[in-house]
Parts: structure tokens; sequence; C-alpha cells
């Protein structure tokens, strides 16, 4: 799953040569295993030392505050989200709804890399959403279905259809 | 399409209903539809529109680029929910825009901001209405009634009776003709029209007025009632 994730931000980046991860350990971590110098492990890690190879390095936010925005959602992703049960979802999506009724992206006004992983990790908490939990958690619908349309992102994952429905109104206005 | 009047209340909550599950206006990413929207609000949004204000904020840390983000701004009424009067051409009579809105809800276009849109259309429509009710002359229920009023005996003085009965004074209630009609035995009983409205006056309070006098009037009747 992460290894797939890493290979689709590979292809949003831009990056020509494909690298070739391998994972370890139970949890699954990817490897990447880099000519010259030590082993890079852990999504995050990976994940950051793509986003400098492809030299976006707006792709980790433009402030220092976004910057540490972002790196506090990129651990988010791996510590929270990873591997969370059922109760701890609903917990994690009322999170986010409500840090996302004013903003339209995780860091700042621009699409960073937060966005990128938590998207791929949010994306099985979502697929599962009825549309009434959908309207429930408005915010996180949004900025998902936001997400999902940028060119580039969604490879490996099937789109999830967001549809407004009259019937369930919304209730965190 | 529009949002209706974005510099009132009412254009802003529609706004706050489009974007609730939208980033931007147009599309995912920043476009010339947003700045448009953007420069028709002058002031942001109050925080209880809080998706609106989300997209306020984020549309004002583009204003550096705001000349180079794609698209083409087209006029105000062209975006929004499709179903809202475009208010930025119907600058006229009220009762074209509630005829408009009649032929423009897309039956199977987005019925999100019906609600907001509904309400403020009912509430155009009574305006209307009563306004157009206002100009046409009250008519005001009115009825002929005719007593007869009758003394003790035929000592009873007529001209006093009737002075009594003619001193009753109610809103909506003038005395018309009076003659006296005898009944037998030298007993004449006092007939008198009047003329009342229907909401201010019931027979039963005249009758309660008219039998207080109660040295002169023995009984009162409704001869005739008719509606005028």
């Amino acid at each position: 799953m992460a290894l797939r994730e890493l290979s689709s931000l590979e292809k949003y980046l831009g990056l020509k040569k494909p690298n070739k991860y391998s994972s370890r350990g139970d949890k699954k971590c990817p490897v990447l295993q880099n000519n010259n110098g030590p082993p890079l492990v852990g999504l995050v890690t990976i994940a950051r030392h793509l986003v400098k190879e492809a030299k976006c390095p707006e792709m980790l936010g433009e402030t220092a505050e976004d910057r540490a925005v972002v790196h506090q959602w990129l651990e988010y992703r791996v510590s929270k989200l990873d591997g969370c049960s059922k109760d701890d979802s609903r917990a994690i999506l009322k999170d986010l709804n409500l840090y996302l009724q004013d903003k339209v992206c995780m860091a700042g006004d621009h699409f960073t890399l937060a966005d990128v992983l938590m998207y791929n990790g949010i994306h099985p908490l979502i697929v599962d959403l009825t549309f009434q939990e959908k309207e429930q958690y408005m915010n996180v619908t949004r900025w998902f279905d936001h997400i999902q349309h940028r060119a580039g992102i969604r490879h490996h994952l099937p789109r999830v259809v967001v549809l407004r429905n009259k019937i369930y109104t919304c209730k965190h206005h | 399409m529009g949002f209706g009047d974005l510099k009132a209340p009412s254009g802003l909550k529609v706004l706050n209903d489009f974007v609730s599950d939208r980033s931007y206006i147009e599309g995912h990413v920043p476009s010339q539809a947003d700045v448009a929207v953007f420069e028709a609000i002058k002031a942001p949004p109050p925080a209880d529109l809080c998706h609106a204000l989300r997209w306020f904020n984020h549309i004002k840390s583009y204003q550096s680029q705001k000349n180079s983000l794609p698209g083409v701004k087209k006029p105000l009424g062209q975006y929004g929910p499709a179903g809202v009067a475009d208010a930025t051409t119907t600058v006229a009579k009220k009762a074209d825009e509630d005829d408009d809105d009649d032929d423009d809800v897309d039956l199977f276009g987005s019925d999100d901001e019906e609600d907001a849109e509904a309400a403020r259309l009912k509430e155009e429509r009574v305006a209307a209405y009563a306004a157009k009710k206002a100009k046409k002359p009250t008519l005001i229920a009115k009825s002929s009634i005719l007593l007869d009023v009758k003394p003790w005996d035929d000592e009873t003085d007529m001209a006093k009776l009737e002075e009594c009965v003619r001193s009753v004074q109610m809103e909506g209630l003038v005395w018309g003709q009076s003659k006296l009609v005898p009944v037998g035995y030298g007993i004449k009983k006092l007939q008198i029209n009047c003329v009342v409205e229907d909401d201010k006056v019931g027979t039963d309070i005249l009758e309660e007025k008219i039998t207080a006098f109660e040295d002169f009037v023995q009984s009162m009747d409704v001869a005739a009632f008719n509606k005028i």
C-alpha cells in the first residue's frame, strides 16, 4: 500500500526515474535504498526525500509556520491514521472536520505534501462512509473532493463519489 | 444563476451554501470565477457563515495573482447555483422577478440553495401581494337590520323610547329610518332601521343595550336582517 502510494507520488512530482522500494518489518515500512548513503526508512522520510529530489520545496510549505503544520500532518498520518480502529476513525474524522472548517488545504493556502499523504491515508475511511456521514463531515468531504480532482494525485485509488443530499441536513452550522 | 444580492445577507447566505461543499466557485483550482465573485463582495462575510468566510480568506491570499488565474471572467450572474434569480440584471418590478424564478428553476439542477431561495421568494411574493391589496379599496361587510322595539303598554311615550334607542351609539352603527307600527290594543311598536358593520356590531350587543332601557322597552326583536 505504502509502496504504491510512493510510486504515485513520484508520478505526481514528475520524477522520471522510478525508485525501487522494499519493505521491512511487520508494519511494512517502505525502504528506499540509495546508492550513496544509508537507506531511507519510513513513508514520511521517503516522501520528503522525493519532494526534494523533484525540487518542489513549496510542497513542504512556504512559510516556516506552514512547514511546521505540514510536518505535523505528516506525522499525524503515520502515527494516528495508519492502522486505526473503527472508533478512532470517528474521532479522527471529527477532528479533521473541525480543523478544515476555515481552511481549503491542510497547511496554508496552497497544496502541499500534507494534503497528498492525508488524502491517501484517509481514502479507506471515506470510502466506507455513508452519504449521511459525508454530509455530517462536510468539510472533510469538501476537502477530499477537492484533492481527488486535482490532476495527477489520484492514481491507484478509486474515485469516491460526493453528492450533496438534501435529506441529510448539515448539522455543524 | 447568480447569488442574488451579494451585498445583502441573503446573497451571502446563498454563497455560503454554495461553497459549503466546494473549494472554489468553478472547478477545483482558483480561477477568474472566484475573482469575479470576490470583487462583488466588499467585506469579509460574518463569522457565522463559516464556509463563505473560509472561501473569502483563501481567495484573498491569491490577490497578487488574480490576473493570472485561469478562466474567463464572466458577469456575476453566470456563477452560483442554478435556480437563483440573477439580481444583477433585474432591477425592475418584483412581479417580473417572481415569474422568472418560476421558469428558471431547473428540475434536475442543484437544488441545494432552494431553501434559502424559496424563503426569499416567498417573502417577496407576500410583500408584492400586500402591496397590491393595499391599493384596492377595502370592502367592509355591512348589513341592514330592521329592529322591532316593543313598549310595555300603550301609555309608554314612544317618542322617548325612540330617543333612548337612538342614544345607543356604537362604532359601525348608524341609525336609519323609523316608524311606528300599531300592534293592537292601541299599542304601537317602533320599527327602526340601522346599518351595522358586521365586524364591529352584533345583534346580541344591540339587544342588550336596547333592553337596558327597562322602563320603556319590553323586548326587542330582529324583524329583518339583510346583507348589503
